[in-house]
């Protein structure tokens, strides 16, 4: 039912920031991009699943026997649906094809890319990393989103998440406390006013991504310790890339860069998985 | 893995099938006249040529005073020798103002009463050094050394670096340059993120045996993967809002800004007759009005478009030879030129032009801008249209029903125009009767006209 799963509502949160987005403020999102990354993000996981149900099937199971076989598996709507909302609010591509590809590979890395039935890469900070390395014509606007509005959507998106209750709010309040303090610290250390350090935080992209990119649960380490140290790790690195190697993109890099290292972090500090069944049967 | 293979394919096969072909992008009209940075009291105008890590900046004096009292202080990301330094022709950066300023065009309507062909054919008619670097001093007290010091044209130049920013205060101070108060707050975050100094002042001998009217822009080339434009330091003793025009120039596509929201000027509107007499005021008002609508605090993309070609143009494309003086430094040099009817063009030559206008106030811009290319090809410009209403003798129904049309239309503009600049609509509205008398001939059809009828 609709709302019932909790990522019902980051569909639903993901879907207003881009409406919001293409109303009054950027005017570098396309309609057709968004069609794009929805259908092909549908399409891959469909087709994808129904590939590794073939692969897995048990031929003895009375519902698995040959007539079955080729009808598809039940489609999981919503991560794709997550994924492609993401990408449309993050990437931006000359043509409808780059969006494709990162639609495409976004979701095939989640079937790819597994150790012990998890997958360790950001499906949607896979598709953008795949866009700007293997394009000429993708790029992320992290100026586009402006500064007061995302006030706002640091509270919506804040109290959602707690509302929703997935436990990954730790991610976020690393991730952005540790990169705060280090950007305090540099502009402390400059000699910037205040007003600097304020602008630099509410870098619009930067925002996005920690609030709905690196809580993905499925993808980042189980325990909280391997969170916690995993989201330092990235914000380490955005730091560096940001000021010192003047990178614009740092975060999605640093996130790349550092996504195996999830499964390091789940063997040195093992936990339960995160699973939105479960999740579903604990809100029952 | 195996099955990937051929899902991509087949993905792209169904999506094709949904077609999103790009939108064509083709103006036409007659161009009238353009807005260009003569319309702003205190505008600066940088151009940027940049691929890859390498730059090319060339900075226009707008300086307005003394020139024994010129001084310049720009933070630089390396030490700038001799080589890397000359002097460009102030009429460069008029050509690249001229060539991407908004601007105005006319469209005439046909006879309505005329037999039925394919109309919207109207054609465009476009109108129309010496080596003496390295001479190092140390001055250890101040922490301040001269890393080069040397001339180029009428400008005596000095790079410095310093260890802190009192000392370099100190030490512009002790040497002549006026520094304002405050200065030595602002110079502190440059010297920390380890950038040098670039310090011109005018040779006031060269500059008079030269027998120069104006200050002539400055052009420094260097290498640094930071693409940014200090204007902190210029915020220091302003008192008022000031304008900064940037011409980036990108083998690549647009160049926006990271760290502040970039949007496009209003564009592609229709507008009452009158204007033609005041665009640059009317210009200035639409600008305004959208810099406050934002909150003052975004910057505006006035022109976006490849260099080879405009469409109307408001000037001549550039000539190879004038895009390397902008610092366009990755041309290749098969020059041909071909012009067709419609649209001037040159041979590809790789350029993108992004005119980025930003009216800053220390409050609204606490950071410098941070800039990064972008592979966007697509066209834009700041573009304002007058349909000139048809005005001969109209004996048909369809006549009839096109002169009852126009009021509608006329009322249409006079809204676009109080809505893009927030002008009083009835003076707006008084002023267009003015030019609009003379097309009907009698008061009772005004009057039908009025009706609706």
């Amino acid at each position: 039912m609709l709302l019932k799963d909790v990522r019902d509502y980051q569909i639903l949160f993901l879907s207003l920031f881009l409406l919001l987005g293409m109303a009054t403020r950027d005017w570098t999102l396309k309609l057709e991009m968004i069609t794009v990354a929805i259908a092909t993000c549908l399409l891959t996981q469909w087709l994808l699943s129904w590939l590794k149900n073939q692969h897995t099937q048990d031929t003895d199971h009375p519902l698995r026997s040959l007539p079955y076989s080729l009808l598809p598996p039940e489609i999981n709507l919503r991560s794709p649906l997550i994924t492609s909302l993401g990408l449309s609010l993050l990437l931006r591509a000359d043509h409808w094809t780059t969006m494709a590809l990162a639609a495409a590979s976004a979701i095939a890395s989640k079937f790819i890319f597994q150790i012990n039935a998890k997958h360790f890469f950001n499906p949607g900070n896979f598709g953008i990393i795949t866009a700007l390395v293997l394009t000429p014509d993708a790029w992320v606007s992290p100026g586009q989103w402006g500064e007061d509005w995302w006030y706002g959507l640091l509270f919506v998106g804040a109290g959602g998440m707690i509302l929703q209750r997935i436990g990954r709010w730790d991610t976020t309040a690393a991730f952005l406390g540790f990169y705060a303090f280090l950007e305090a610290i540099r502009n402390i250390w400059l000699g910037w006013t205040w007003d600097v350090y304020w602008h630099r935080l509410m870098s619009g992209s930067l925002l996005l991504f920690a609030l709905f990119m690196i809580t993905d649960p499925r993808s980042i380490p189980n325990a909280r310790i391997g969170r916690i140290i995993w989201a330092i790790t990235i914000a380490i690195i955005t730091f560096i890339l940001r000021n010192y190697f003047f990178v614009p993109t740092a975060v999605f890099w640093a996130l790349f860069a550092f996504a195996p290292l999830t499964v390091l972090l789940d063997i040195l500090h093992p936990s339960l998985r995160f699973s939105w069944f479960e999740m579903d049967k604990r809100e029952c | 893995m195996k099955s990937f293979k051929f899902i991509i394919p087949l993905l792209l096969g169904i999506l094709a099938v949904l077609c999103f072909a790009p939108t064509a992008w083709a103006f036409c009209g007659f161009y009238v006249a353009k807005a260009d940075s003569k319309l702003y009291n205190k505008a600066s105008q940088v151009v940027i040529a940049r691929e890859g890590d390498r730059t090319v900046l060339t900075m226009a004096n707008d300086y307005q005073g003394q020139v024994r009292d010129f001084a310049m202080v720009v933070p630089v990301p390396t030490v700038i020798t001799k080589e890397q330094v000359r002097v460009a022709e102030p009429k460069i950066i008029e050509r690249l103002d001229a060539f991407s300023a908004p601007r105005l065009v006319e469209y005439f309507d046909d006879d309505p009463c005329a037999p039925v062909y394919k109309r919207g054919l109207l054609q465009a008619v476009p109108s129309a050094t010496v080596n003496e670097a390295g001479d190092r001093l140390r001055d250890r007290s101040l922490g301040v050394t001269v890393e080069a010091r040397f001339s180029v044209g009428e400008y005596d130049i000095l790079i410095l670096s310093a260890k802190e920013s009192g000392g370099l205060e100190t030490w512009l101070q002790r040497n002549g340059y006026k520094i304002p108060k405050g200065a030595n707050q602002l110079l502190k975050p440059y010297i920390r993120s380890s950038m040098k100094f670039f310090v011109a002042k005018v040779n006031l001998d060269r500059f008079e045996q030269a027998g120069y009217q104006f200050l002539r822009p400055l052009q420094i080339s260097y290498k640094s993967p930071r693409f940014m434009l200090p204007i902190r330091l210029g915020m220091i003793n302003a008192t008022t809002e000031q304008d900064l025009l940037i011409y980036v120039l990108s083998p690549k596509g647009q160049t926006e800004i990271t760290n502040y929201r970039t949007v496009k000027v209003p564009s592609d509107v229709n507008i009452p007759l009158f204007i033609k007499d005041e665009f640059g005021n009317f210009y200035n008002s639409t600008f305004q009005t959208a810099y406050t609508k934002e909150g003052k605090k975004v910057a505006f993309l006035e022109y976006a478009w490849d260099m080879s070609s405009c469409d109307p143009c408001s000037a001549e494309p550039l000539t190879t030879e004038e895009l390397k003086q902008a610092g366009v430094f990755w041309l290749d040099d098969n020059s041909r030129n071909s012009i067709s009817p419609s649209r001037r063009s040159l041979p590809t030559n790789n350029v993108f032009i992004s005119r980025l206008h930003v009216r800053y106030t220390r409050d609204k811009f606490p950071e410098d801008l941070m800039f990064q290319e972008t592979s966007n090809t697509q066209s834009f410009q700041g573009r304002y249209v007058l349909q000139h209403p048809y005005t001969g003798e109209l004996k048909c129904q369809a006549g009839r029903e096109y002169k009852r049309s126009l009021f509608n239309r006329f009322e249409q503009e006079a809204q676009t125009l109080a809505r893009l600049t927030n002008w009083n609509i009835q003076d707006i509205r008084q002023k267009m009767k003015l030019t609009t008398t003379n097309l009907t001939s009698s008061w009772w059809e005004n009057f039908l006209t009025w009706l609706g009828i």
